[in-house]
């Protein structure tokens, strides 16, 4: 299945999900202007920063079990007060407000959120742990950390043992410890516990925070429902992430935001659950990275792939819904620029170049495809990316009219992949085209042939060319995840 | 397209065997074009009719009709089946219950084959007069996957290119292409050389079967769009009684260039008749060595 953060299609039990763009209508949509925080809702969050703290990055333990069982309301409210708990933690006492004014990534009139003076007393002394204030020395508490020395008695253990976590952090250079362990929560919320993201509720638009997910399946709309803002969690986070020594948040100087960003889209293309703003706020955040440059490319080319492509034409959406995918051509553009932005900043980056290539083909820029193919197989190395080199160049190569060429790198491209399909399909039909009927039925005799062998998903590395790029991604999560696996709340 | 006409001739009437035994006939200096040509009246077939009551133009030069059969040739049917994720339970029982109507409808001398297509293209059966093997095929294809439809279109044109003989190709779909290698543009224009008439069958949704629909268009067959499989059957025999009520018109080109896109114009003289037949066919080489 192929997931929008609006998607969904099978492939050989493959679950493909697209999440394409849901918006809120253009008008109409009355943003709740006055958030009264009711009852429950700070005890909601103290849960929350127990389980941040207590998850173990990539295990599905019970921290994540407990997140991943909070509705889609909980998760909303719960957004906004750790939003504001956030904006405690980093203000400094004398500019910290008593009513918070919050945005969500799709909103633009902020929200007001009005805390009761216990309320706000509570979220205080909530932000006394998450902010490690308990643990200040006595030499350099400031008044809120005097204050916090006052209110330790209305934390429990695991709190003031989150302090110290937070503070042993701190003196390690890191003031982010909630941040990070946040955002690591939510983010392994979405990716290993998938039931969580099915969150019942209506699929018009209300103008709040709000997360569609449409499922696709042999490119047609089968389900379309509200998702769980898990995603819009974690990003929200690491927004607030202060690199060391600096006095503001400023997530672009920090590399394990970097490493989230790159790890997460990686997971989201290799299981085919897109969501284009989780990639266009990482290249906001870090508008020069070739990495999550080539993944946003990637994810533009794969847009303008037919299973997308298709899937966006059957779709019917509610009223102010849309998704966020353009047409075929427009998509390949996107693409071109992004993959040339690439080259500029990484000129060896032969896959890259490799999908330039082919998206260059894409846009009937035949003359300018094929030496670009040609320079992309000199510096590939993997079996499978030189397959997929050999067979667009053949592609490429047969719209320019050269059939000798055409054959011959479908030829190599065979080769590698003697049990592939695509580049015998190739053969078949430039031969063909050329009016040799007895070579194209050789070649199409050679994928008959191939009917008899024990043929499985792995025979045609073209049938996961839209995932291929993603192909790392379970080793750049687990390198980021593996940092955050020790001081833990036990 | 073009065909040795005498070896056409001798192969219109006992068309078999494989393409590894037929292709030298390609090879023939004097060649032939030969148009399906589906002619009705009020909906009706007409039957009767020979060389002299046709006119052909090609690239409008009018040219000589040297034959005309009728029911007379035995037919080489290909069924290229859909067999992706879609295309399971009781959709799969119907649709391999319609190809086994198709066989059972076969007279002696035809053929069939039977192509099958989800990602990955597979030959069932070659083209073979033993229809029990067909039907062994079609009973063993299982669905899973995505749909190539336009590789799988591609390869059921090529086995009916595999033999001279008379090629229907019935191609069922109840979605979208969503992973072939080729493009659509590329199988059209092997569909313009192909003397294969393209039967479609697409179930009704919010996707158009353009692809199908203009494959079916270039090769003079049509397309079906049916709101529910249920009786599938009965539309792939209706195809199959079509097809069987279709002339078959040869003659040999003179006047005309070898090579590029051939418009051709058929009409039956004076009568007003409805006819169906290909647009024209693309003929000579598209490259370079």
């Amino acid at each position: 299945m192929v997931l929008f953060a609006l998607c969904a299609c099978t492939f050989g039990g493959v679950s493909v999900s697209v999440a394409g763009q849901v918006r809120a209508p253009a008008s109409g949509a009355k943003l709740p202007a006055i958030d009264e925080v009711g009852p429950g809702r700070l005890e909601r969050l103290e849960q929350w920063l127990k389980a941040a703290a207590r998850h173990s990055p990539g295990e599905d333990d019970e921290a994540l079990t407990e997140a991943a069982a909070w509705t889609n309301d909980d998760l909303k409210k719960l957004w906004v007060d750790v939003n504001a708990l956030t904006q405690i933690i980093r203000l400094p006492p004398d500019r910290r407000p008593s009513k918070f004014t919050i945005r969500s990534e799709d909103q633009k009139r902020p929200t007001l959120v009005n805390y009761t003076a216990t309320q706000f007393k509570r979220l205080t002394a909530l932000a006394c742990s998450a902010g490690g204030n308990l643990n200040d020395p006595p030499g350099e508490r400031t008044a809120h950390g005097r204050q916090c020395i006052e209110t330790a008695d209305q934390l429990d253990a695991d709190l003031r043992q989150l302090s110290a976590l937070v503070h042993s952090a701190k003196i390690r250079g890191d003031d982010n410890y909630i941040i990070r362990r946040g955002a690591l929560l939510h983010g392994d919320v979405a990716m290993l516990a998938p039931y969580s993201m099915e969150a019942p509720g209506d699929v018009r638009p209300t103008g709040g925070l709000e997360r569609f997910r449409m499922e696709i399946s042999d490119g047609q709309e089968i389900d379309l429902r509200q998702s769980a803002v898990h995603w819009e969690m974690a990003r929200m986070l690491l927004d607030f992430v202060r690199p060391q020594g600096s006095d503001h948040a400023d997530p672009g100087r920090d590399d394990m935001v970097r490493q989230w960003y790159r790890a997460t889209a990686s997971w989201m293309q290799l299981r085919e659950d897109h969501d284009k703003r989780h990639l266009d706020r990482a290249r906001t955040i870090f508008p020069n990275d070739p990495d999550l440059l080539f993944l946003s490319a990637s994810q533009h080319e794969t847009y303008a792939g037919v299973p997308i492509q298709t899937a966006v034409r059957s779709a019917v959406l509610p009223v102010g819904v849309t998704m966020d995918v353009g047409v075929e051509r427009a998509e390949l553009r996107e693409a071109e620029g992004l993959y040339r932005r690439v080259l500029e900043l990484r000129p060896d980056h032969a896959e890259a170049r490799m999908r330039y290539g082919r998206v260059l083909g894409g846009l009937a820029k035949h003359a300018e495809a094929a030496p670009e193919l040609r320079h992309a197989i000199a510096g590939l190395s993997e079996p499978e990316q030189q397959y997929y080199a050999e067979l667009f160049l053949g592609a490429e190569e047969a719209a320019l009219g050269n059939r000798a060429a055409a054959r011959a790198a479908y030829d190599r491209a065979a080769e590698l992949f003697p049990l592939a399909q695509s580049p015998l399909l190739g053969l078949s039909e430039v031969a063909r085209r050329s009016g040799d009927r007895a070579g194209a039925l050789k070649a199409i005799d050679r994928l008959f042939t191939l009917t008899g062998e024990d043929r499985d998903e792995h025979d045609d590395p073209w049938w996961w060319y839209y995932t291929a790029q993603a192909r790392d991604a379970e080793d750049l999560l687990e390198a980021m995840w593996l940092p955050y696996r020790t001081d833990r709340l036990q | 397209v073009k065909h040795c006409l005498t070896t056409a001739i001798a192969v219109l009437a006992c068309a078999a065997g494989g393409y590894a035994q037929q292709s030298p006939a390609f090879s023939s200096k004097i060649e032939a074009v030969r148009v399906d040509v589906l002619v009705t009246d009020n909906g009706q077939p007409v039957r009767g009719l020979g060389p002299a009551d046709f006119e052909i133009a090609d690239n409008g030069v009018p040219q000589t009709v040297d034959l005309v059969s009728f029911d007379e040739i035995p037919l080489n049917v290909i069924l290229a089946l859909d067999m992706s994720d879609s295309v399971a339970g009781e959709r799969l029982e119907q649709l391999r219950g319609a190809g086994s109507r198709v066989l059972e409808a076969l007279k002696s001398g035809d053929q069939a084959a039977l192509v099958t297509f989800s990602h990955a293209v597979q030959l069932g059966s070659r083209l073979t007069a033993d229809i029990a093997t067909v039907r062994s095929a079609l009973a063993d294809a299982q669905s899973s996957g995505q749909t190539a439809l336009i590789d799988g279109t591609y390869a059921g044109i090529m086995v009916g290119e595999s033999d001279p003989g008379r090629a229907l190709l019935i191609v069922f779909s109840d979605g979208v292409d969503t992973s072939s290698w080729l493009r659509a543009d590329a199988v059209l224009d092997t569909a313009r050389r192909a003397d294969v008439v393209v039967y479609g069958v697409s179930v009704v949704s919010r996707l158009k079967p353009e692809f199908l629909r203009e494959i079916a268009s270039l090769t003079g067959g049509r397309l079906f769009e049916i709101e529910k499989t249920t009786n599938l059957a009965a539309t792939f025999l209706g195809i199959l009684e079509e097809f069987r009520h279709r002339y078959l018109v040869s003659y040999t080109p003179k006047g005309v260039s070898k090579d590029g896109w051939h418009k051709l114009d058929v009409r039956v003289k004076n009568r007003r008749t409805t006819l169906k037949a290909r647009p024209g066919y693309l003929a000579g080489d598209a490259g370079r060595d």
